[in-house]
């Protein structure tokens, strides 16, 4: 059985606006799935829908083999849920919250002490257990969001977009423990609006724009897709005629960028040291070179014809490991 | 004397403030719909009053009700107008005004401005319901615009007060919490009930409370008739609570600009 | 099915604990609750006082005549204030927190409301030992007992209304619209003064409004003796206004998600 079996799901909202608008998709069970776009194209509403906040107004969704809309309180037991907005109460201590989640979800009193506990540490909040909430970091509350979303060991996890906001040591830690999550077995429905998030964790991903879905597939094949990566060199005056002629033995040349030349590589990353050894053999002196992958975003341009993060002012700092790679100058 | 360029300050930030006011029916309606309905309440809940030994002689407890709604409102506006500028403060818009070359009064001067069309509003909302429900103003036209000029003269006095508060606290929700006080005010005063038959110690208070002298005056008008004496005391009251407005707006101002 | 009540009982519990967290962690969050039905009660006793003196009026002290209508006054204000607080939980998010678990929606309504019953003795303490300060009658146990169901009851009727009115807007703006149905239904009563001596308007709206049932039943002790007569249309009014206003806030709850 899937952890997450969506066909048609659709919703409108007065106005005539549909925020999602016929999506299928399916999850397996043990799987990281990302939903990636830029605000406002239907992610939240998805999720909201799957978790049963929102009704549909269309199409069936089912979630741990029950329907949202017929079995909601099926759904809610299966389900751990970490929205947008951490939703925490700054009057509540971490320990409170964690033992409030846990009694909603009828945890046996004598296991919510326990399970508050190892939760706490779990994600490295003992120390600040007995505090308020309203005095915890940005960081410091996703930790808590995320803890209380597990107090009952659900079997999905539902995260929208839990790093928006958070610098980029806070968005590794969260990253660690989302993993962590999954190589124990929970499945996770991750929305973002950071190509690096899905690239990072996702098992697949699908990219949605305008409330359809637009692309499909694992980070990997999404990008291959759209191209291959592609070499940027910038030689010493005098050479660059030369340059081309060799980059063309290795792939499509492609339009120079101020003075740059780009090369598709034919056979991937693994023609770099080939490509530097035969211009070396020509006395070609390099003066920069540089890797560049197709990303999640070159396919979102392909699929909608704009860019995702352009499409939204709030983009992310790099956590670090950055699509490009400055190579040997 | 201010200058032309000043006053078309006053007139630019008091056209803004009073858009505001009135483009915001939900900050508008506190104003109106809850002494509306606490005077249609109070009237046939207490209005067996008139039976009462010693209660003046009037056409009806509406009659005699009205000013005390008049000027509750017109309470309330001040009071409105003050959070009207905390959140100006709040947001940093008098941040911009304060960096333009304007005066600073003009910043308070303009907010008085939709205060005052608040309690001009207010005004002839309630003189509406008077003729709607019979009221017979005794004093005719004439009493009924010096009814109206001593309530938009209150609304700038009670707004200079809110004003005060806002600019020294720069929080909507001080101002806000001073509303409880304007009930202490108006109990304290003629605002419901002749002074006489007020129980003690509201009655002494009521004696020297200026809103008894303001609500007094606009009441004349209505069941009794102008006295020289009634009018004199509003306008001493509405010239006392708008100069301690005006010294509380001075010193707040000073502050906030130390203060940042 | 005993595990499944348990667990309920436990998420009110809970519900309600949270809500003490504000009384206690936040200072000064009882002042308004408080301040404001204290200050009609005080004021309303100084202007009006001397209505008792008309004829068939029938009390020797106003403030008794007025205290139950204040301690009203004091549950519908804590009921509203659990509507804005509501409305707060809706708008960051938190309120999703409670609806995405498994506990049931009456269960989540029944924390609130409850929670709502228990605040709403603190204004009705504070009250009325202010009103045995300025000369109000003792009302004797049961007229105490009697009083307390009234103000408690008073407290789910306005929470429910809070609620419904919160699930409806899911905005705190709209926090004027639940203190004013509340005011406007407590004060459509024998408020002011007996149904003999109401005029116009409100002596026809008195007579009809089941609020008047509960003023009514909570004034016994204060002005005169509890009897079973005076006693029941409250608890009727009481169940009927529940019933009622419970059930269009449980509709919204169940209706979050459309």
């Amino acid at each position: 059985m899937a952890a997450i079996e969506v066909e048609g799901l659709e919703r409108k909202f007065e106005g005539g606006i549909t925020a999602v608008d016929g999506v299928d998709l399916e999850v397996a069970d043990g799987e990281i799935f990302s939903f990636l776009g830029p605000n406002g194209a239907g992610k939240t509403t998805t999720v909201r829908m799957l978790t049963t906040l929102l009704r549909p107004t269309g199409g069936v969704a089912r979630v741990s083999g029950h329907n949202v809309v017929e079995d909601p309180a099926a759904v809610r037991r299966s389900i751990g849920v970490a929205l947008q907005e951490a939703a925490l109460d700054p009057l509540m201590t971490g320990r409170e919250l964690i033992r409030l989640q846990a009694t909603l979800h009828a945890l046996p009193p004598d296991q919510v002490t326990s399970r508050a506990d190892a939760l706490l540490r779990r994600v490295g909040l003992t120390d600040a257990a007995d505090r308020r909430i309203g005095g915890y970091s940005g960081g410091m509350q996703r930790r808590l969001d995320l803890a209380s979303a597990l107090v009952h060991e659900p079997r999905v996890l539902f995260l929208d977009e839990p790093t928006t906001g958070l610098d980029p040591v806070s968005r590794k830690t969260i990253w660690e423990e989302v993993e962590k999550l999954n190589d124990e077995g929970t499945t996770v429905f991750l929305t973002t609006q950071y190509l690096e998030e899905a690239d990072q964790l996702a098992d697949r991903v699908a990219i949605i724009s305008d409330g359809k879905i637009v692309a499909e597939g694992t980070p990997a094949s999404l990008k291959a897709e759209v191209g291959k990566p592609r070499l940027e060199v910038s030689v010493a005056e005098g050479t660059p005629a030369e340059c081309e002629d060799v980059l063309s033995e290795f792939g499509e040349r492609l339009p120079a960028k101020d003075g740059t030349m780009i090369v598709e590589l034919s056979r991937g990353a693994a023609e770099i040291a080939p490509v530097v050894r035969a211009l070396d053999e020509r006395g070609i002196l390099v003066e920069a070179l540089e890797l560049v992958e197709p990303t999640l975003d070159d396919v979102f341009v392909e699929k909608t014809g704009q860019h995702l993060e352009a499409a939204d002012d709030e983009s992310a700092p790099d956590p670090g490991t950055g699509e490009r790679e400055a190579l040997a100058e | 004397m201010l200058s032309r360029q000043t006053w078309r300050v006053i007139g630019t930030l008091g056209l803004r403030s009073a858009k505001q006011t009135f483009r915001r029916p939900q900050l508008m309606a506190p104003l109106i719909v809850f002494p509306t309905l606490l005077l249609a309440i109070q009237v046939g809940g207490a209005g067996r009053a008139v039976d009462l030994e010693g209660f003046p002689p009037v056409d009806s407890f509406l009659a005699f009700m009205l000013a005390g709604a008049m000027i509750q409102s017109t309470l309330l506006a001040g009071n409105s107008g003050g959070i009207a500028l905390a959140v100006d403060i709040e947001m940093g818009f008098t941040d911009r005004l304060l960096a333009a070359p304007i005066p600073r009064y003009a910043m308070v001067f303009g907010r008085l401005v939709g205060t005052a069309l608040l309690g001009l509003f207010t005004a002839f909302w309630f003189l509406a319901i008077g003729f709607v429900f019979g009221v017979q103003f005794t004093e005719g036209p004439l009493g009924i615009v010096v009814m109206i000029a001593l309530v938009v003269a209150s609304a700038v006095a009670f707004g200079s007060i809110g004003a005060a508060i806002a600019l020294r606290s720069g929080s909507a929700s001080v101002v806000q919490g001073m509303f409880p006080l304007v009930f202490v005010i108006l109990f304290l005063s003629t605002a419901f009930f002749p002074q006489d038959l007020l129980q003690q110690p509201a009655q002494a208070i009521a004696e020297y409370n200026p809103l008894s002298f303001i609500i007094n005056a606009v009441r004349d008008p209505v069941v009794f008739a102008f006295t020289t004496e009634d009018m004199l005391k509003a306008l001493l009251g509405i010239a006392i609570i708008g100069a301690l407005g005006a010294v509380l707006c001075a010193r707040a101002m000073r502050h906030r600009l130390r203060v940042g | 099915m005993g595990a499944t009540m348990t667990a309920n009982f436990a998420t009110i519990g809970a519900m309600i604990g949270r809500s003490r967290n504000e009384l206690l962690r936040v200072p000064g969050a009882a002042i308004p609750g408080v301040l404001a039905p204290t200050i009609f009660f005080l004021g309303l006793t100084a202007v009006f006082g001397n209505l008792r003196l008309l004829d068939g009026f029938g009390v020797e002290s106003y403030a008794s005549f007025l205290i139950p209508v204040s301690l009203m006054q004091g549950a519908g204000f804590t009921g509203a204030a659990t509507g804005v607080n509501l409305a707060r939980d809706i708008e960051n998010g938190l309120f999703d927190r409670f609806l995405s678990s498994p506990a049931p929606r009456w269960v989540l309504l029944a924390g609130l409301v409850g929670a709502a019953s228990l605040r709403s003795l603190v204004p009705g303490t504070f009250l009325f030992v202010v009103a045995m300060a300025v000369g109000a009658a003792f009302p004797g146990a049961i007229g105490l007992l009697v009083a307390l169901i009234a103000t408690m009851g008073m407290g789910i009727v306005a929470a429910c209304w809070g609620v419904a009115i919160a699930l409806k807007f899911k905005t705190q703006s709209a926090a004027p619209l639940m203190q004013a149905g509340m005011l406007t239904l407590i004060l459509c009563t024998t408020a002011y003064a007996p149904q003999e001596l109401l005029t116009g308007w409100l002596a026809v709206v008195a007579e009809y409004n089941p609020a008047t049932q509960i003023v009514e039943m909570a004034r016994q002790g204060f002005v005169g003796t509890v009897t079973w007569a005076g006693t029941w249309p409250g608890l009727v009014a009481l169940a009927g206004f529940i019933a009622v206003l419970g059930a269009w806030a449980l509709a919204g709850m169940r209706r979050t998600g459309d």
